[in-house]
């Protein structure tokens, strides 16, 4: 993977989840989020995941973005513009600062380990391989997967069937 | 710190970072959307980190996990959007402090 393409492609992806946290109008953060997670399909692309990077187009630039605007457009957005940002500004201060010790905690461990670069660095699979390891080692996992849709999708519709709609007629 | 070649390191480095953006998005929003937003960013860093492990690993295991989880994160999203719909019907209001009376 060329190291430019990485740079850049790194610069906008944090650059977009910034904007994600940071904006105040909830339709401007899912606008963000669709375009972080194109920008990261780019960065799958680039690693030679091409199936992972075009499920994370379908699924989650497409099918997930749109549910969460939909929901969005049931609200009313007005009144939350102005008090977006739970607590007071010192409180969010520390909670920045414990993020940031996150990262740094993680990232101190990460890179007291040596260099690990070039372990087989770069072979790609096709999709045939892992449609193969997907019905062959994974096979019980992806039934689970199934069966928590199927519960999901009831659980969704139970959830949200109460009597009444999200507005006044 | 501007390397000629791309390592694991470089790769977990981004994703710690995306996490901690998502953790931080989790802590200091009140709009429900928008946590639940910082949780797919979350989701999001995990995967590249185990897509880039599969990567530098030559394995396809970790391409199946981000597969995985990507799956469970659609439904974790489905999950909470009804929530928040069911709190927005009762309070017409949809401020994570209401998510506390979600018992009635």
């Amino acid at each position: 993977m060329s190291p430019t393409i990485f740079y850049s492609l790194s610069i906008v992806l944090v650059v977009f989840s910034l904007l994600v946290v940071l904006c105040k109008n909830p339709l401007h953060s899912a606008l963000f989020l669709a375009l972080a997670m194109i920008d990261l399909a780019f960065i799958f692309f680039e690693l030679k995941a091409p199936f992972i990077a075009a499920v994370q187009l379908m699924v989650y630039a497409g099918a997930v973005m749109v549910m969460f605007v939909m929901v969005l457009m049931l609200f009313d957005l007005k009144e939350d513009e102005e008090s977006a940002f739970s607590g007071n500004p010192v409180i969010n201060v520390f909670k920045f600062l414990s993020a940031g010790l996150l990262c740094w905690a993680i990232s101190s461990k990460l890179f007291s380990y040596g260099d690990v670069a070039g372990l087989g660095a770069g072979k790609e699979f096709d999709i045939k391989a892992l449609g193969t390891t997907l019905y062959t080692k994974y096979i019980f996992a992806f039934e689970a997967l199934g069966l928590l849709l199927l519960l999901i999708a009831v659980g969704a519709v139970a959830l949200s069937r109460t009597k009444g709609g999200t507005h006044d007629s | 710190m501007i390397a000629s070649t791309i390592t694991l390191h470089h790769c977990l480095f981004l994703s710690i970072l995306i996490f901690s953006i998502g953790a931080f998005g989790v802590l200091v929003r009140k709009n429900i959307i928008v946590i639940l937003m910082g949780i797919e960013l979350m989701l999001n860093a995990v995967n590249l980190s185990f897509v880039s492990f599969g990567y530098f690993n030559s394995s396809l295991d970790g391409q199946l996990m981000s597969f995985f989880v990507m799956t469970v994160a659609a439904a974790e999203a489905g999950v909470g959007l009804a929530l928040a719909v069911t709190v927005f019907k009762k309070f017409k209001k949809i401020d994570i402090k209401l998510f506390e009376t979600l018992r009635d």
